[in-house]
């Protein structure tokens, strides 16, 4: 017989024999691989998706463009175009500027949370030049055009005014995609209301955004409207977000294109051609106008923003694979064991080593194989859940997304596979090897060889050595990469030394405990039979502790992690807002909503006979050191007086600072060439981590006036976002900015009992406002903040199930073989219930063991995600709090969860013939 | 300083140029069963009440008034309460190889309608994103040796993209432009166009003629209507001299060159299918403009027209009856399917000696067809070299044929 019918009739005969005769330990073995692939594989695609969906939009309506020029700080002044237009000439290089904003539908008027009304994203385009570009696009004019009758028919088209002309210079005329088309029923001449800036805008849909050949067709939450229109309704006349470059096809393109970059990278240094103001813009010598970037560098820039965040998830989501793992190593080793018997006489009989070797790799294969195809499956199903909650996650902290789907190529199903098929055979390897090994003589006397897992769990150093090892790794700063992403991966490496050192020092306290609980119970027979069994606990307890006390671990530590959150968000928000309303757009809805208030509508709502004091707070992101940061005004005076800062380290003289940062903006800053004297603002502690400043640092920073010198006069700590900011004085923020658009007023009433009655007033006025009450807005930052935890509990809640199913598993195989023993209880007259019992008691005993350690490695996986792993993500401090609720929550749910299954399994177990193999 | 110049010359009817190829399809969606022409397209809706109007009032645009004493350099710049206006420039070049080439730019401007006070307050008013005008440039260039003819159209609103100065004649859009340079003595004017990176040109204009306005009284009438009519200027001879890329290989070149500029509020009549236009630049110093509106039932309308310019600028009418435009061949266009008459005789009579003449324009190239996507109308414009009976080349022209590629009539409502 050739080598191959000998590896299939091993697989029949040897294989498939006992599988057939423990199916059920088998389905499991692959269900608990799946899971592990599914918990991982779901992350990876959520992420993904989640990552990805950072788009530029222009793409889509027109072809992708080559270069995008855009200010560091703010909105690119119009001028720029005609400016442009001259320099470039007749090159052939196609120009599309572009307004871009954010638009919600308006409240229901019902209580609001935020973040439940969908954020469009506005494109503003003009609708003339584009289609130049949309014709380049589609060389066979097969494409639909913006204004094709059979998109954009409405009945009252009439002689007098084209649909074109009305279409053009409506205001209100907006494109929409067919898929919100579809979706909603909107035709043309529809009507659509939003929210743009603080106004409810009713528009009417003009018709459906034509597809771009070679691009994907518009998401639905994509509107386009004309530049201008949108220009108007934002605010924002004169003003554009980016100008695009296209360089025409053909001969020299990417000389071409590269020579354009030059040029723009050139001109933005040259000074503006019909300055605004003369002395701002005297500002700018030297100093560059805009930036040019291309849009894959855009993307990048947004993948970068979320890097940390789901290299987290990530992690985490490889712990369920990791537990899983455990389980399978530990089936496939008593599986060898309990075939010891057929596979000394299998190498008795002349099989060869290799063969045996190969025959256990093809099981492990199969089962990696099964695994991966069902993990792959449950993970993309599992990703259309998790892909909605990470994208809340990144609307809540990093740009606004509306990321449903998680869409699955080939490559990813592979890897997923090949995943699974690499732990499994990880996992088969030693078995494997063990099996091939041991002389026939040995495993037909029943000698059980040392697998390495065994022979560490009897040995106390290497536990020991893992962990000193996972000392010295959390003393280690974070991994730097560009744009100021930081990622914690002595932290991480720390974490997964504790966990495995404590896993196998763990199992050590098996053997202890049982020895101390036994007396406990001295007078019950159940008790002490229970617990002997693990006074000589065998590897597969020893196994089994150690997945509980991982899972258990990184799950109490999550806890710990999230309740000194919760603590440090608690005392942050009652110290930090501490007015009675908090007034926004009703578009805001997430980290990177453009929708502003206009000075019309707060200085008239500021005037309010029942205001006694309020807060105009500006805020954008700026570009510094290659990455986004926050730069906010507001008036230091106020907050002074009405917020309590949380400072890590505070100005060296606080009253001077306020005293000189609120000054006139006009005599700020001044100084003369040689000597300049800064602006001083205030730097958070997520911004300082981040940049490496600390307080008296000097940095200049880019502003619409030019980048300007500022010191950082203290650093407080804010919990608002992991991107960190900058805060000057409000009327200094104007003067640079040039804009009195502000991003919300935090009001102080004369009565704070009339908060209720102010709102209603005030939103009955303005339906395009989001008023908060403080007890609101609070409850609503602990709301979005548990939200963006949900993902995490999730993958925690699955590791702690994955490793009670592998407590089950070890039992079973346990007392599948006491088989013989439990036969002569039951003899003996033990009832079947009792034996359950003794089961359940044998499983919760290595439950409460595996708590207890676990419980106490949490203590410090919980210092170092806080102090450690989140400090040096997020920069943010937080106080240690010990949620004493949801530990002994996680406790009894673990205990209970253990009890159950080991009591059912004795019940089974007690049915067991003695003959029973398997 | 400023010339003035009266109008001295009288026609019954000018050409309506590619400007009314472009509208007139809007009336009849879905009429030309051409692969891809798709809807209507923007150009057309915005045109579509010029030609409504023509039938009632001009809705506050202005009229071709009889008399106007036009003034430059002013009046070669944008007349924007007239509706629509053109600037239009055909030509011929040789490189220093001899190497020939014949180009088109045209820039078009649209006005919107009126709106009412109330919808213009609605509006969003933004200099470098106007919503009153329009301008279209049309822009071919066509490489003899190899017959390669490259067009681009571009569309644009009014403002940094694409505008007109109503001062003098500074007309811009995408990188394309028309400025006028020298305005006293011999005019210059500088055309700067290109084609996508394919071909461009930088080219110094000068008038080796002086400006000729057809009409009567300075007003070019088009039709029974007493406001559908324009006012026509032409430089009927501009010497070239320049610069021509084509792909990526610069070249100096020189030529000749024939400007149209007209303007108008209304420049329709129905009844007619198609035209055939005809601009001469005979070698002796002569040129000749011919104008032949082609009806329905296949004849010849009465208001088209021939003329003769003399070598002083002295320009000599001919009616509808006393020229003859004859096709010599045919050529069925893979693109549009549109079947030209390519190569064309002209018999008429010469002013001169009182003979009657033949002159023979054979095309340079026969595919010149602009496929017009924005206008979605395709149209043949083409460079010609001019023969007399016994095949020697006594000129260059340009030809302008349209209405080829479906009926215009049935879009005339």
């Amino acid at each position: 017989m050739d080598s191959r019918g000998l590896l299939l009739l091993l697989w029949r005969r040897f294989t498939l024999r006992h599988w057939a005769l423990a199916p059920g330990q088998s389905v499991l073995l692959v269900l608990i691989l799946a899971l592990g692939i599914a918990v991982y594989f779901s992350v990876r695609l959520a992420n993904r998706a989640a990552g990805a969906s950072f788009q530029h939009f222009t793409d889509l309506v027109a072809a992708e463009s080559d270069w995008v020029i855009q200010a560091e700080a703010g909105d690119l002044r119009e001028a720029v175009l005609p400016e442009l237009a001259r320099r470039l000439g007749s090159e052939p290089v196609t120009l599309l500027p572009v307004v871009e904003s954010t638009a919600t539908p308006p409240p229901s008027g019902g209580p609001e949370t935020i973040g439940d009304r969908v954020t469009y994203r506005v494109l503003g385009i003009d609708l003339v030049g584009v289609q130049n570009l949309a014709r380049d696009a589609a060389e066979d004019a097969q494409a639909q055009g913006w204004f094709d009758r059979e998109a954009v028919e409405a009945p009252e088209a009439e002689a007098g005014e084209s649909l074109f002309w009305k279409t053009l210079r409506d205001p209100t005329s907006v494109f929409i995609s067919s898929e919100l088309a579809r979706r909603d029923g909107l035709t043309a001449g529809g009507i659509l209301e939003l929210v743009l800036n603080e106004r409810v805008v009713a528009l009417r849909v003009a018709g459906v955004i034509p597809e771009v050949p070679g691009q994907p067709a518009a998401p639905a939450t994509l509107l386009v409207m004309d530049l201008p229109a949108l220009q108007f309704w934002t605010g924002r006349t004169g003003l554009l977000s980016r100008v695009e470059f296209r360089v025409a096809k053909g001969a020299d393109a990417g000389l071409r294109r590269a020579a354009l970059r030059d040029r723009l990278e050139a001109w933005s240094r040259e000074p503006w051609e019909s300055p605004v103001d003369r002395d701002r813009d005297a500002a700018f010598a030297g100093a560059e106008r805009w930036r040019v970037s291309s849009p894959s560098e855009r993307r990048e820039a947004g993948e970068v923003m979320t890097r940390a965040f789901r290299l987290n998830l990530t992690i985490l989501s490889l712990l369920a694979l990791l537990v899983g793992w455990y389980l399978i190593v530990q089936a496939m080793d008593g599986a060898v064991v309990r075939r010891r018997a057929e596979i000394g006489m299998l190498r008795s009989l002349g099989v060869e080593a290799s063969t045996l070797r190969r025959a256990w790799l093809l099981e492990s294969a199969v089962i990696g194989l099964l695994g991966g195809l069902l993990g792959a499956l449950l993970g993309w199903a599992g990703a259309q859940v998790s892909v909605r909650v990470v994208g809340r996650t990144v609307n809540a902290l990093y740009y606004a997304t509306s990321v449903e789907t998680a869409t699955l190529s080939a490559g990813e199903w592979w890897g997923a596979i090949g995943l699974a098929l690499a732990s499994s055979l990880a996992a088969g390897w030693w078995p494997a090897r063990v099996a091939a090994r041991v002389p026939p003589v040995q495993l037909m006397a029943r000698f059980a060889a040392a697998s390495p897992v065994a022979w560490a769990v009897k040995h106390p150093w290497p536990g020991a050595a893992l962990l000193v090892v996972g000392g010295v790794f959390a003393c280690l700063g974070p991994v730097r990469f560009e744009g100021g992403v930081r990622f914690p991966a002595g932290g991480y490496l720390a974490a997964l030394c504790w966990i495995v050192g404590a896993g196998l020092l763990g199992s050590r306290c098996l053997s202890a405990a049982a020895r101390a609980l036994r007396p406990l119970g001295a007078r019950s027979a159940l008790w002490r039979l229970g617990v002997s069994a693990l006074v000589e606990p065998t590897g597969r307890h020893a196994l089994a502790t150690a997945g509980l006390v991982c899972a258990v671990a990184m799950t109490a530590g999550m806890v710990l992690l999230v309740g000194s959150f919760d603590r440090t968000m608690r005392g942050w928000i009652a110290r930090t807002f501490q007015a009675d309303l908090y007034l926004s757009s009703a578009g805001a809805q997430s980290a990177s909503t453009d929708n502003r208030i206009s000075p019309e509508t707060w200085r008239r709502l500021a005037a309010h006979p029942g205001v006694a004091e309020f807060n105009p707070l500006r805020a954008c992101e700026i570009r510094l050191m290659g990455a986004s940061t926050i730069l906010a005004g507001g008036d230091l005076a106020f907050m002074r007086r009405h917020v309590d800062l949380a400072w890590v380290e505070p100005p060296t003289d606080q009253a001077a600072f306020f005293d000189r940062a609120a000054a006139d903006p006009a005599t700020q800053g001044r100084g003369s060439e040689a000597e300049p004297v800064p602006v001083l603002v205030l730097a958070s502690e997520s911004f300082a981590e981040r940049f490496q400043l600390r307080r008296e640092a000097r940095l200049e920073l880019p502003t619409p006036a030019g980048p300007r010198l500022v010191e950082i006069a203290g650093v407080f700590a804010d919990y608002g976002n992991e991107r960190g900011s900058l805060v000057v004085e409000g009327r200094q923020y104007a003067a640079w900015f040039g804009t009195d658009h502000i991003a919300s007023l935090i009001v102080k009433l004369k009565d704070p009992a009339a908060a209720e009655r102010v709102r209603s007033e005030w939103l009955g006025e303005y339906p395009g406002l989001q008023i908060l009450t403080n007890a609101h807005l609070r409850a609503e930052i602990l709301r979005i903040f548990r939200q963006t935890f949900a993902i995490t509990y999730a993958l925690e809640a699955i590791g702690v199930v994955v490793a009670v199913i592998g407590l089950g598993m070890t039992l079973a195989s346990v007392l599948i073989e006491r088989r013989g023993d439990w036969t002569t209880l039951r003899a003996l007259g033990m009832r079947r219930d009792e034996l359950a019992r003794v089961a359940a008691i044998e499983g919760l005993v290595v439950a409460a063991v595996g708590l207890a350690v676990g419980l106490l490695v949490s203590g410090a996986l919980g210092w170092l995600l806080i102090r450690v792993i989140n400090k040096q993500t997020f920069g943010w401090t937080l106080q240690f709090a010990v949620p004493v609720g949801a530990l002994a929550l996680l406790a009894a749910l673990v205990l209970l969860g253990a009890g159950t299954v080991s009591y059912a399994l004795g019940r089974w177990g007690a049915r067991l013939p003695a003959d029973r193999e398997e | 300083m400023t010339t003035t110049t009266t109008m001295t010359m009288t026609t019954k009817r000018t050409r309506t140029r590619t400007v009314r190829t472009i509208l007139d399809p809007f009336f009849t969606p879905g009429r030309i069963a051409r692969p891809g022409a798709r809807g209507v397209v923007l150009f057309l809706l915005a045109m579509a009440p010029v030609a409504l109007a023509a039938a009632d009032s001009l809705s506050g645009y202005a009229i071709p008034e009889p008399g106007v004493k036009f003034e430059f350099p002013r009046d070669h710049g944008s007349h924007p309460r007239f509706r629509v206006e053109w600037w239009y420039v055909t030509g011929h070049l040789w490189d220093e190889q001899a190497r020939r080439y014949g180009f088109q730019a045209t820039f078009f401007r649209t006005a919107a309608p009126h709106r009412l006070p109330e919808a213009a307050a609605r509006g969003v008013a933004s200099p470098n994103f106007g919503t009153d005008h329009l301008f279209l440039s049309h822009l071919a260039l066509l490489d003899v040796a190899s017959a390669r003819f490259l067009h681009e159209e571009r569309l644009h609103r009014e403002g940094w993209a694409a505008g007109a100065a109503t001062n003098t004649l500074h007309v811009w859009n995408g990188g394309s432009s028309l400025v006028l340079t020298q305005a006293v003595g011999l005019e210059q004017m500088h055309l700067r166009a290109a084609i996508r990176a394919e071909a461009s040109w930088d080219l110094q204009l000068t008038a080796a003629k002086p400006l000729v306005v057809f009409g009567t009284n300075g007003v070019s009438r088009k039709g029974e209507t007493s406001t559908a009519a324009s006012h026509y200027l032409t430089f009927p001879r501009l010497d070239v001299s320049g610069r021509l890329t084509v792909a990526g290989t610069t070249r100096t070149v020189r030529g000749q060159a024939w400007m149209d500029h007209e303007f108008s509020s209304s420049q329709l009549s129905a009844g007619q299918s198609g035209w055939d236009w005809v601009s001469v630049q005979l070698a002796e110093g002569r040129e000749i403009m011919a104008y032949r509106m082609r009806r329905k039932d296949g004849t010849t309308d009465p208001f088209s027209t021939l003329a003769w310019v003399g070598r002083d600028g002295h320009v000599i009418h001919q009616p509808a009856g006393a020229f003859e435009l004859m096709p010599l061949a045919r050529w069925k266009s893979p693109g549009s399917g549109a079947e030209y008459p390519l190569g064309l005789a002209l018999r008429a009579q010469d002013p001169e000696t009182g003979t009657a003449v033949e002159y023979r324009l054979i095309p340079l190239a026969r595919d010149q067809e602009l496929p017009g996507r924005i206008g979605d109308v395709p149209y043949w414009e083409g460079a010609c070299r001019v023969e007399d009976v016994v095949g020697r080349e006594v000129g260059s022209a340009f030809v302008e044929l349209t209405g080829y590629a479906g009926d215009l009539a049935g879009r005339l409502r």
